[in-house]
């Protein structure tokens, strides 16, 4: 009973201490546009991003699509009539949601991008890790372990996508692959998930180890699959580090695996960061100030602030998580929420 | 015509899924690489057992003449609570009972009960209250896939104690456990729908419900019984998944009400209610999973297992309704 009670006080704790402060929500009103619910980056991303917002003096209103583009497009065209200061959005279709974006611009209304990159239009402020960049971070850990492993980067990976539908898992497996293609011995399978359900994942992985079972590594590319990913293994009479793991994305239930000693490696991606992010920039873009290319420290990351052809972009830069660094507080799986303040970039 | 070639006739259009399976898999054991092994027929049989279990549910309701299409979300529901309850991870609470070995009933009674509960509620609002069935369970989809993610916050419970992981774990003859509580769930109910009047009076409602209600028959009492028991099996099926994949996640079991469907519908059970038999259905599930399974060892992309799906349920509606006239014409 004790690492649960434990992980229940931590994660009220969290949540306590992500609760918006009930000072200074005076400067008006922005809109979230999340996802999705069914998912726990985007469920702690509404509270890190209402607390944030709040600390630098913005109400937060969360509307969440259910991974439905169009009831997304719906939200935009609703928020726009309600003359918000600013839309923070996560798309769910990376370009569908382009025109709203800039009827939204069009109206007055700046729009912030949160963790999902749009590249085809002009956007006020778009704060993301990369989802090709995760890939990269994965690729070069993945060549660590199999070099440790085998004696070179040699072997064969199983990797198991998220829905073939959505592009967050598309970028992850291109940044991957691309960093992967110069090493010849390294077999990789990619198989997807469909609908991001963890049962699939489980069934691929059934599958494939009796199909592929000198299989080395499966890259999973959501840590809720992972779970599901060792279950199979479990029951296919594998034990922890039998078959290496590494999974994206940092939920806590990626770590608890890496605890367990069933995963090597988890790809975070710093949510705490990129919400800290477009609470510091929230002013700039609400007044319409020019943001400077640069670098800025968010919650303590080093992040690179460039102007590219669809406007300021801030790139935090996503972590490895292993064994020996798990338990720093920055990584948003330990549900240990930041305790600086978030100051408004002036 | 001979009465052996008309017995020949009807078993062959009575067990036509069962052939269609038949033929599949050896179709796959010839030209997939890897297919043909003990070990891809085993996870055949444990693939198909959540949505095999859910499909008896659902097929039991349609048989009876209406329509559960809350499955798959109670099924969500009842692995969220084991999860929730019983795992040791994430938003499991992690509750533990004097000796393990009662964590295994304790949990499944739970996980019975939510499952029978969302049904009940169903059958109330049917039955008793008049409504349409589709709009009800549709209602039922949505709202409890919503209380799934309002419980967990869309968060994650994982990890549960070894105690119940054992029925994911295990295998008998070589066969997981799991499939062989599918296995059972079928030959039990279908015993019950063949071998006994409560079986016999679910056909006849669906069929004909005037007839049966002129016949003395408690129409309400049957129709009350279709819907807990999908709730029921629901339940048990979200219980198998939590088992499976070690906990819940907000999002477990997403999709697999079409698959249910599929099943139901190439297993040849027929949506105006009155036809239909539970062993076609599981022939309908394995027959599903065999091309899953096909499908990620042939390492094809996603898209094509849901085209490839579509078109055999087409084919199976296709099928059925050619079998229907063939049937008048010979027999």
């Amino acid at each position: 009973m004790k690492r649960p009670i434990k992980a229940i006080i931590g994660a009220v704790i969290a949540g306590a201490a992500l609760v918006s402060p009930g000072w200074a929500q005076d400067k008006g009103t922005i809109y979230y546009m999340v996802p999705t619910l069914l998912d726990e980056f985007q469920t702690e991303s509404v509270s890190a991003i209402e607390s944030f917002l709040g600390q630098v003096g913005y109400k937060t209103v969360t509307l969440n699509a259910d991974n439905k583009t169009d009831i997304q497009q719906s939200q935009m065209n609703d928020a726009i009539l309600l003359d918000p200061d600013a839309i923070v959005i996560a798309p769910v279709d990376f370009n569908a949601l382009t025109p709203s974006i800039e009827r939204a611009r069009a109206a007055g209304v700046p729009v912030m991008i949160f963790d999902r990159q749009i590249t085809s239009t002009m956007i006020d402020f778009t704060s993301v890790a990369g989802t090709v960049e995760i890939g990269h971070v994965a690729a070069g850990e993945i060549q660590r372990l199999l070099s440790e492993r085998n004696g070179a980067v040699r072997g064969k990976v199983l990797q198991v996508l998220g829905d073939p539908g959505d592009p967050y898992t598309l970028d992850i497996q291109a940044g991957f692959e691309e960093r992967m293609a110069e090493y010849g011995d390294v077999t990789i399978i990619s198989l997807p998930a469909m609908q991001w359900e963890a049962s699939n994942a489980g069934s691929i992985v059934s599958d494939q180890m009796l199909a592929n079972p000198d299989i080395d590594l499966i890259f999973v590319h959501a840590a809720h699959l992972a779970v599901a990913a060792v279950a199979a293994l479990e029951a296919a009479g594998k034990k922890p580090g039998d078959v290496m793991l590494v999974s994206s994305n940092g939920a806590p239930v990626g770590l608890d695996l890496i605890r367990q000693g069933w995963e090597q490696v988890e790809v975070e991606q710093p949510l705490y960061a990129q919400a800290a992010a477009i609470a510091m920039f929230a002013d700039k873009v609400v007044n319409k100030q020019p943001i400077e290319p640069g670098t800025y420290e968010v919650l303590g990351l080093q992040s690179e602030v460039t102007i590219e052809a669809w406007g300021p972009n801030i790139k935090i830069p996503g972590a490895a998580i292993t064994r020996d660094n798990i338990d720093e507080p920055r990584f948003w799986g330990n549900l240990t929420a930041p305790k600086d303040p978030i100051t408004p970039v002036e | 015509m001979t009465p052996r070639r008309r017995a020949l006739i009807e078993f062959i259009l009575d067990n036509l899924v069962w052939l269609m399976l038949i033929v599949v898999l050896i179709v796959f054991s010839l030209t997939v690489p890897r297919f043909f092994q003990f070990g891809i027929f085993a996870n055949i049989f444990e693939q198909s057992t959540f949505v095999g279990v859910m499909a008896i549910g659902l097929a039991i309701v349609i048989i009876s003449g209406n329509l559960d299409l809350s499955v798959e979300s109670t099924a969500a529901l009842s692995a969220m609570v084991t999860g929730l309850l019983f795992a040791t991870q994430g938003i499991g609470m992690g509750i533990t009972l004097g000796a393990d070995w009662l964590l295994i009933p304790v949990s499944l009674a739970i996980a019975l009960l939510v499952g029978t509960a969302i049904g009940l509620i169903n059958g109330f609002l049917v039955i008793r209250v008049g409504m349409s069935a589709f709009i009800v369970t549709l209602a039922s989809f949505i709202w409890v896939r919503g209380l799934v993610v309002a419980i967990s916050g869309g968060r994650s419970a994982q990890s549960l104690p070894p105690a119940i992981r054992v029925i994911g774990i295990e295998t008998v003859l070589g066969i997981p456990l799991l499939a062989w509580i599918s296995v059972g769930c079928f030959v039990v109910f279908s015993v019950l729908m063949a071998r006994t009047p409560f079986g016999r009076y679910v056909i006849l409602v669906g069929g004909n419900p005037n007839a049966t209600f002129r016949a003395g028959i408690n129409n309400d009492r049957i129709l009350w019984a279709g819907f807990a028991i999908a709730g029921c099996l629901a339940g048990l099926a979200g219980w198998l998944l939590a088992i499976r994949t070690s906990g819940a996640t907000a999002n477990l079991g997403t999709g697999m009400l079409f698959n249910a469907f599929a099943a139901v519908v190439i297993g040849g059970v027929s949506l105006k209610g009155g036809i239909g038999r539970l062993p076609g259905v599981y022939a309908g599930v394995l027959l599903l999973y065999s091309i899953h399974t096909a499908i990620n060892l042939m390492g094809l992309p996603a898209h094509f297992t849901q085209m490839i799906l579509g078109g055999l349920v087409l084919a199976a509606v296709l099928l059925d309704t050619l079998k229907l006239r063939l049937r008048e014409r010979l027999l």
